[in-house]
């Protein structure tokens, strides 16, 4: 119609320029910068050893990228946050699953326990980190599971200073947080499935296990498609809690703080190589969430 | 006495079914029960830490405090400029939040009423956009604010637009669609200009989805930490989150003042418990429209 085409590019217009001031142009200039020799504030010319006169003198190919597949701390940060996500993903869904089959068991209060899980993923990762770094450096360390504690338990000790131990501290640290959110979506999906399909197998005499395995898995297949999504490229992505939690030492740096910490590492920060590094997160992590979102969408589909 | 049809079933084969039934339900609430103390052991910690010193925190930091008191609270209060911190935080969240709801709900409608190759090809950028992780944008993008000047707080709103845009386009979109059509020309004839149209008409018929996105944005900007982290850095317009973080890592050079960490991270997190617990039914709504819907 006449009279919404003429409003179409004036009132597009901002969300367009906004778009390319703040998404567009910079991932861009990103991709290109990561094949330069890129100082952040200028750029580097590797034959004159000097300031780059034109973009194309500090043209180093993909220099960049093989510094950053050379660079030991890349890798391992790369071996930790595929190991972390792997774990964190399996944990928080389960316990998320979990959750939301026991409040929705609950009749009376379910509310109330639906607010208290829920109430962790308000608050800050950072804040969060914090307090739990205490959790584990006082209160496990020393009190629960010291020689004279509670029981003794010498793994979940000083899981700030391994980077074995500090993988599984932040999958504790994450569980607790995340877990009321996915619960929350469960708790939707469970509550779109048909009470019917529920009695017709108990007419048949299903056993609790089967119904669920035949029944409540196969209709939550959306719901597994929006928490997996969201669980993997949460866990792919995450910083605050690493920062607060261990900061990176032990060996405990995971891809973005890696990105981050990169121009620190270097002198003259060397942010090209940061960034090759970061083109590499991004392919990453749309190849892994494209595929997921596509093979449980065709499972959505099969059942 | 009518037995409902899924119990008289099971009674057939079962003559204690009523009993486990009763067991399985006290059990569901007794794991219930502690998860749920689990979960809120750590925010238990922190009130009660808060309200010792260093001392106490170290040797008996389960106890309730021995002789409770708000001094390091207060304290802290000074030490992470609180009113002036919360006031940039709520300030950014504000502003930012308004600029997304606004333009990506009338982008959306444009979008969705001009079905054009154009409307196709931006809205397949946007969708696109969002895998995109904050990683890759962010060297570039602080660059390239600090050369346009905006490498302040206004650049951060800005660039929280840029950011929440894509996914708030994509959530209005669906919802645009499910929008009679028919009352937008009943508005056209009645002599709407195309404002009026969409302020009075189109906007509050999107009210539900338009609380999913101020919930899903609010609480990211809120407590975001590498944006103004990177945007602001350690200048006077702090927020809250970036205030605790400096005021970890100034304190935490000397081992690690639990004394004063405890109560600024109560301070920091009390605004957003207290919205929660207000708003509750909205944020769980949103959270559940977004996930479903997406």
């Amino acid at each position: 119609m006449d009279f919404y085409k003429k409003w179409f590019w004036p009132l597009l217009l901002p969300s367009i320029l906004l778009f390319g001031f703040v998404i567009l142009f910079p991932f861009v200039v990103g991709v290109l910068n990561s094949f330069l020799a890129w100082r952040g504030t200028y750029y580097f010319d590797p034959e004159t050893g000097i300031r780059a006169t034109n973009l194309f003198a500090s043209f180093i190919g993909f220099d960049n990228y093989a510094n950053a597949f050379t660079d030991e701390r890349f890798i391992r940060a790369l071996v930790y946050t595929v190991q972390y996500t792997l774990v964190a993903v399996v944990v928080v869904n389960l316990v998320g699953l979990g959750l939301a089959l026991l409040v929705t068991r609950a009749r009376r209060g379910a509310g109330l326990f639906r607010t208290v899980f829920f109430l962790p993923n308000m608050l800050g990762g950072l804040a969060l980190g914090f307090i739990w770094q205490f959790i584990f450096q006082i209160v496990f360390t020393d009190i629960l599971f010291s020689p004279e504690g509670l029981m003794h338990i010498p793994f979940l000790r000083y899981m700030t200073q391994d980077s074995t131990k500090a993988l599984f501290a932040l999958v504790i640290l994450n569980a607790w947080q995340y877990s009321g959110y996915m619960m929350i979506i469960y708790i939707a999906g469970l509550n779109n499935i048909s009470r019917d399909y529920y009695e017709a197998a108990s007419i048949d005499g299903a056993t609790p296990l089967r119904t669920f395995r035949s029944i409540t898995v196969p209709m939550l297949m959306p719901s597994f498609t929006v928490v997996f999504f969201l669980t993997l490229s949460n866990s792919f992505k995450l910083l605050d809690q690493n920062i607060a939690l261990t900061d990176g030492e032990f060996n405990t740096r995971l891809l973005a703080m890696q990105i981050l910490r990169t121009v620190k590492d270097t002198a003259p920060p060397d942010y090209g190589k940061a960034q090759a590094q970061a083109v590499i997160f991004f392919i990453l992590v749309a190849s892994i969430t494209l595929t997921q979102v596509y093979v449980t969408k065709k499972r959505e589909l099969e059942l | 006495m009518a037995v409902k049809p899924r119990e008289s079933v099971a009674l057939r084969g079962d003559t204690n079914y009523f009993l486990k039934k009763r067991i399985g339900y006290v059990a569901t609430y007794v794991v219930l029960g502690i998860i749920a103390l689990y979960t809120v052991a750590p925010l238990w910690f922190l009130v009660t830490n808060s309200l010792k010193g260093q001392a106490e925190i170290i040797r008996d930091p389960l106890g309730v405090p021995r002789a409770a008191s708000f001094q390091y609270i207060i304290k802290a209060t000074q030490e992470i400029h609180f009113f002036r911190s919360l006031g940039i935080t709520f300030s950014i969240t504000f502003v930012s939040v308004g600029l997304i709801v606004i333009i990506s709900s009338i982008g959306a409608w444009m979008l969705v009423r001009n079905h054009t190759k154009w409307s196709q090809v931006i809205f397949m950028a946007f969708v696109a956009a969002m895998l995109i992780p904050f990683q890759a944008i962010m060297y570039p993008l602080i660059q390239f604010f600090d050369t346009l000047g905006l490498k302040n707080v206004t650049g951060l709103v800005f660039m929280y637009g840029g950011f929440g845009l894509s996914m708030s386009v994509f959530l209005y979109h669906g919802f645009v669609k499910g929008v009679p059509k028919g009352i937008e020309e009943a508005g056209i004839i009645d002599g709407c200009n195309i404002f009026q149209l969409f302020f009075t008409i189109v906007l509050p018929l999107l009210s539900s989805i338009t609380v999913t996105v101020i919930v899903l944005n609010s609480m990211w900007i809120w407590n975001d930490y590498l944006l103004p982290f990177l945007v602001i850095g350690n200048s006077t317009t702090k927020t809250l989150v970036l205030e605790l973080y400096f005021a970890r890592i100034l304190a935490g050079q000397f081992g690690n003042p639990w004394e004063l960490i405890f109560p600024a991270v109560l301070i920091t997190i009390i605004p957003i418990v207290i919205i929660f617990l207000f708003l509750q039914k909205y944020i769980v709504q949103g959270i559940t429209d977004g996930a479903i819907k997406s």
